[in-house]
């Protein structure tokens, strides 16, 4: 029994075309097929956030999104936004608050945030913690995550670019 | 674990959703945002040999004013009520509500139609759709048909829909100038199944509430109106005795249902808690 | 899991009890049974596809009666298996007096479901049996000809 469907997407700026399974979701097509290890899987139920992805310009669930849909759509992920506009002063920020230690909810929760600064940079920091309840942390306590976020909508709530983190 | 293989095919428009769906039968389950169903085939917990995508059936995707009609259609996903002027307007409720349903990323696929199809009990829109007196705009082999929210939520996950069937989309009376709402959800953590939750909507004249209609979620297998508190409020002012007074009937009325978190009595106790601070807000 | 109930069938205790024990009306009542096949006096075997929601879980099982006694009660123990979606074990009881109206068929059952299903499923499999056991006996009451009224609803203990 071969399901097989031919699939082409905007993956982080490229075009690609693939043949895949229906049943193979988003990350795992990103993951084993393309080798882009940003995204995680945790509970492959969309309760965890650690497989969040952009798709078509909004955070979704990687493993509650299959590969097929994603034909005709535009994907991003961590490994394409990484150093560039928002994700770069969340990357210093996260740096500078220690707001990620073994890294695994780090690229769900850059992008998480990175879609709260777009479309509520007005945020305060209950609003920010409501807001990432749909990534799990299980090593920083979320503190440093939250001061991280606060000190970029900060940042450009005073229109200041954020300080890059160097070495004292 | 991962889903079993299925098949996958994408209808174009509704006409040809509904003919797939009229061929394969039992074999088939519709994706549309895919955030219940996805859940359910990486567990197995089902195994279709197909998936029906209606994410490309166009016209179930506005959001449209019609007369005194607000028309949400199916695929409308919780994020674009969330951010929708003309649901600020015309349902403000929903706007209210849309926060609560789980997370931002499964809100930005998730949809209307997908939440009311399923009627499962802890979920918000079903009992929005009760609050605003909505009618189900429901399409299958044999035509369009509508039925009144009050009469779609039947039994546990059970809705009128026949198999064959697809739900295109709610009709809403426009919200009145003279209407309220409130929305109330109980959640251990944001996100969370609720624990009790409760979807209110009056209108009144002069003081005096006209139409009140209270739909709990999360306490029995079905959303579920407090039928003998409602009446009790219509035709009276809101004080401090009609709230005490209401809140004891709607805890007397509904049979609650444990679930695997919260005993019946939590649920009676929380719904009343949930029914007052409503009715307080409402008061002035 | 725990399931207590009472159901009044119009059809006399004799009738109830040959329907009971009639695979073909079994197969009629089960909600989404698609396979039953009497394996000996005391031995069913069955295939029951569950729909509840988004879930299809497709089981196979078998229930194996013991303390007959017949137009009057039996314990029944039944095991099920399934596949990925997890297995369900329990026991129950049914009683059937004779009633004004007809029979009154009394019933306790006590299971576990296992699994994905036990797990994930566990936030409604309370309402998901009283649900099924309802459905049962709506089904199985038409199988008889006759109707049912509800004495008191399938109450649940977990």
């Amino acid at each position: 029994m071969n399901h097989k469907k031919q699939i082409t997407m905007m993956l982080n700026g490229k075009q690609i075309s693939a043949e895949i399974e229906p049943r193979r979701h988003l990350v795992d097509f990103l993951r084993e097929d393309l080798g882009l290890k940003g995204p995680h899987l945790g509970c492959e139920q969309g309760a965890c956030g650690a497989c969040t992805v952009r798709v078509n310009g909004q955070i979704v669930r990687g493993c509650l999104y299959l590969a097929v849909q994603a034909d005709g759509a535009t994907i991003e992920t961590v490994e394409g936004l990484t150093e560039q506009g928002v994700l770069s002063d969340l990357q210093e920020a996260f740096l500078r608050h220690n707001a990620l230690q073994c890294g695994f909810c780090t690229s769900g929760m850059l992008l998480a945030a990175a879609e709260l600064i777009e479309h509520q940079p007005k945020s305060n920091r209950e609003q920010i913690r409501e807001w990432i309840s749909g990534n799990y942390c299980r090593c920083t306590g979320y503190h440093s995550i939250v001061d991280a976020i606060m000190e970029v909508l900060e940042a450009r709530a005073d229109g200041r670019k954020v300080k890059p983190v160097t070495a004292a | 674990m991962k889903a079993a293989a299925f098949d996958y095919v994408k209808a174009k428009n509704l006409t040809e959703a509904i003919a797939l769906l009229s061929e394969h039968g039992e074999d088939a389950q519709l994706i549309a945002g895919g955030q219940t169903l996805l859940a359910t085939l990486n567990l197995r917990l089902s195994e279709p040999s197909i998936l029906i995508d209606i994410t490309a059936v166009s016209e179930l995707k506005d959001i449209s004013l019609h007369g005194n009609i607000l028309r949400i259609g199916a695929l409308v996903t919780h994020t674009e009520i969330e951010r929708s002027d003309l649901i600020a307007q015309h349902a403000p409720l929903l706007t209210e509500a849309a926060p609560h349903i789980a997370h931002r990323a499964i809100r930005n696929l998730g949809t209307w139609g997908g939440s009311l199809a399923y009627g499962d009990p802890a979920a918000e829109w079903p009992a929005c759709s009760l609050a605003l007196d909505a009618v189900m705009v429901i399409q299958g082999p044999d035509g369009v048909r509508k039925v009144s929210a009050k009469d779609f939520f039947i039994d546990l996950y059970t809705t009128t829909l026949q198999a064959d069937e697809i739900l295109v989309a709610s009709e809403i009376p426009l919200a009145s100038s003279n209407q309220d709402h409130c929305f109330q959800e109980l959640a251990r953590r944001h996100g969370d199944y609720a624990a009790v939750g409760l979807a209110a909507m009056i209108r009144k004249d002069k003081g005096e509430v006209q139409t009140c209609r209270l739909a709990f979620f999360s306490v029995a297998a079905i959303p579920t109106m407090a039928t003998k508190a409602q009446a009790f409020i219509e035709g009276k002012s809101i004080d401090a005795a009609v709230i005490q007074q209401a809140v004891n009937l709607a805890r007397e009325e509904i049979e609650t249902l444990a679930d695997i978190t919260n005993s019946q009595e939590t649920k009676t106790h929380l719904l009343g808690v949930l029914l007052e601070r409503a009715l307080t807000k409402m008061m002035p | 899991m725990e399931l207590k109930g009472e159901q009044l069938i119009a059809a006399p205790v004799s009738k109830v009890w040959l329907g009971l024990n009639d695979v073909t009306v079994l197969h009629a009542s089960i909600p989404g049974c698609e396979e039953i096949e009497r394996i000996s006096e005391e031995e069913v075997r069955a295939k029951v596809m569950f729909k509840i929601g988004p879930v299809r879980a497709r089981f196979s099982g078998r229930l194996i009666l013991s303390d007959i006694v017949p137009n009057a009660s039996c314990s029944m123990a039944f095991e099920g298996s399934g596949g990925a979606a997890g297995f369900a074990k329990g026991k129950a009881r049914v009683e059937l007096i004779g009633a004004e109206g007809g029979t009154l068929v009394r019933y306790s059952t006590e299971a576990s479901i296992g699994g994905k299903l036990g797990q994930i499923g566990g936030r409604l499999i309370s309402a998901s049996a009283k649900k099924i056991a309802d459905d049962f006996f709506l089904a199985f009451a038409n199988e008889l000809g006759g109707e049912i009224s509800l004495v008191s609803d399938a109450k649940l203990d977990d």
